[in-house]
């Protein structure tokens, strides 16, 4: 979104003074102030928080001052780098994923025939995104259960893959699996709508001009469909990219104690060291863990904002 | 279309003309690659079913093997009655009734309101207003901050909590300004030359001009507030404020299972309870997806 304001090219009559313009306005800075108050309390305060990141403080007491202790704690910490390594990987191999097979779906349901089937395709594979991830988390998990209840056991049992039922959310490989399987389940189908948005925006006269030049389905879907997707493929993957540190519900409850060292990502690390951990947690530290996360974050923020400028001639923010 | 009849094209003069040969053939409904498409479609709306319909059937059936089956061998209601005579599953539900209409309307509300100040060109600060909110979107103070914040105010373990701070969302009162943006200019100004005060313009002319998006936007934070986890995995340790995400994750995790009523046994009563986290949505759904479609597309398509 642009925060630049409208432009005129009339010659403007002199500007009052500021006072003058503020009070014309005074309605709307009174509505203003329950937005302000509010960003304030939940976005603001706790920026003030990250002081604490300096600070070893274990919630009763008083807060000691440790200057950049927690920083070098933190880098010689084995849990600190998997969980840092496994946010860049599950978001960036979730991300990837979920945008290649949305393309692939949306291309597809392009060049669906049957109106009535396409649209009740959409409200289908659009449906798992509106189910919290404790829900998703619960189906799966009853799905995935090595009991005789397992839906996926069973089969793979009678169909003679495997002898005796596998606990896959309990072993380090399988859960990485599961978790991109079962995010591409819930998402892929709600990514397809940005792309069908693109696709009927493509103007049918191309299309047309295509056939008489004698191109095929194959020849139009590689030269026409494809290239005017690829804004949005970037589009898309920029927007994500920014966000990817943000990782935290999807993972956390699909873990449990079995994996959970190897699964972490910085969120749920920071949560199970601090809520997790006893009397022991310093709160320092996971501010620090914290302020870590944000601080890459932030950049991410910055190198997708000027990738966007780049690419699309606006920004992300 | 038969196969040798010619495709005729009207001209935007109105002259006919035959195609050209390398197109007039007949636009055959079933090709092998429709029955493909078709095929792979079915398959996948199937991969996208049969989890859900499995957790549904396993629901209903009152016998403890389930394996493979994909209909209720001893069909049975029991399930459900031992959620629904059970006070500890009630409450739970009461509490993610309560916050999502409240949250709902109070997001709707900061939402509306905030757009609707940034819409307002040439007022002094609009452009200061408009990037205190964008900050929030690429900085935050983390997880414990935010936590030692809401616990200085009392918000932890109390219901306002999650009802408040998923309120203020920046992301929905960007698409919320977005489509404030859209609404003729001149309509405000007359308004106002009428005399009506901000506030006045604001509920008579822009939110009523705005019902689409305030269905949308408004979707979205109910189901934001319906599916909250996070939240109250933060800041509610009191089991008498937990909604039934919470509940449902603490029955799936632990043996912390209501009492069955009937015959229903600890795997059907699981399964029950994830059906009825999701079963008011599944009966909406049909009829709200558009404007969740809608929602995205204010935002997105933008372009």
């Amino acid at each position: 979104m642009s925060t630049v304001t409208a432009t005129k090219t009339v010659p403007q009559p002199k500007k009052k003074p500021l006072r003058q313009r503020m009070a014309k306005y005074w309605g709307f800075y009174l509505m203003f102030i329950p937005v302000l108050a509010f960003v304030a309390v939940f976005h603001y305060a706790p920026m003030f928080g990250i002081r604490y990141a300096f600070y070893s403080w274990k919630i009763v007491g008083d807060p000691v001052w440790v200057g950049l202790a927690n920083f070098e704690k933190l880098f010689r910490q084995s849990q600190f780098s998997v969980a840092f390594w496994n946010t860049i990987v599950f978001s960036v191999v979730k991300l990837l994923l979920n945008t290649g097979f949305a393309v692939i779906i949306s291309l597809l349901l392009n060049e669906m025939v049957s109106l009535r089937f396409k649209k009740l395709s959409q409200t289908i594979i659009y449906l798992p995104h509106f189910m919290s991830w404790v829900v998703t988390a619960s189906v799966f998990s009853l799905l995935l259960s090595p009991s005789e209840s397992g839906l996926v056991n069973q089969l793979l049992i009678k169909l003679g893959v495997i002898d005796e039922g596998i606990y896959y959310l309990a072993d380090k490989g399988w859960w990485r699996t599961w978790y991109y399987i079962i995010n591409v389940w819930r998402e892929t189908g709600w990514q397809t709508i940005i792309f069908m948005a693109t696709l009927t925006g493509i103007d049918p006269g191309i299309y047309e001009a295509a056939s008489i030049d004698g191109a095929g389905r194959w020849k139009k879907m590689r030269y026409v469909t494809l290239p005017a997707l690829a804004n949005t493929i970037i589009t898309v993957l920029i927007l994500n990219l920014a966000k990817i540190m943000n990782l935290f519900e999807s993972v956390f409850v699909l873990q449990n104690s079995s994996v959970q060292r190897a699964t972490n990502v910085l969120q749920t690390y920071v949560y199970y060291q601090t809520f997790n951990s006893g009397a022991s947690a310093d709160y320092g530290y996971t501010t620090a863990v914290g302020l870590f996360r944000s601080l890459v974050g932030l950049a991410l923020m910055l190198i997708c904002n000027f990738a966007s400028k780049k690419v699309r001639g606006r920004g992300i923010v | 279309m038969a196969k040798n009849e010619e495709l005729e094209y009207v001209t935007p003069a109105g002259v006919k003309v035959s195609a050209p040969p390398h197109i007039n053939k007949p636009k055959s409904q079933f090709t092998v690659f429709n029955g493909i498409n078709g095929f792979i479609f079915v398959l996948v709306c199937l991969i996208i079913l049969v989890p859900i319909w499995k957790v549904l059937i396993d629901s209903l059936d009152l016998t403890t093997g389930y394996g493979l089956k994909l209909i209720p061998t001893k069909f049975g209601l029991d399930g459900y009655a031992s959620i629904f005579t059970n006070p500890s599953l009630l409450r739970p539900l009461w509490v993610s009734v309560y916050t999502t209409v409240a949250g709902t309307f109070l997001g709707l509300l900061l939402s509306t309101m905030g757009a609707y100040v940034l819409i307002q060109w040439d007022m002094p600060f609009r452009t200061t207003f408009a990037n205190i909110l964008l900050l929030t979107m690429i900085f935050s103070g983390g997880m414990i901050p935010s936590y030692l914040v809401m616990r200085g105010l009392g918000l932890t373990d109390n219901p306002l909590g999650p009802i408040l701070l998923p309120a203020i969302n920046v992301y929905n009162l960007v698409l919320m300004r977005n489509f404030f943006e859209g609404i003729p200019k001149s309509l405000f100004e007359s308004a106002d030359l009428d005399g009506c005060s901000p506030m006045g313009t604001f509920w008579r002319i822009a939110l009523p001009l705005s019902k689409a998006a305030l269905a949308s936007i408004g979707l979205m934070f109910a189901v934001a507030y319906w599916n909250d986890y996070t939240n109250f995995k933060l800041y509610i340790t009191n089991r008498n404020l937990y909604n039934f995400q919470m509940k449902l994750r603490d029955m799936m995790q632990s043996s912390d299972l209501p009492e069955s009523v009937g015959s229903a046994t600890e795997n059907t009563i699981r399964n029950a309870c994830v059906i009825t986290a999701i079963l008011p949505f599944m009966v909406l759904y049909p009829f709200l997806q558009k404007y969740f479609v809608k929602g995205i597309n204010i935002g997105a398509v933008k372009e």
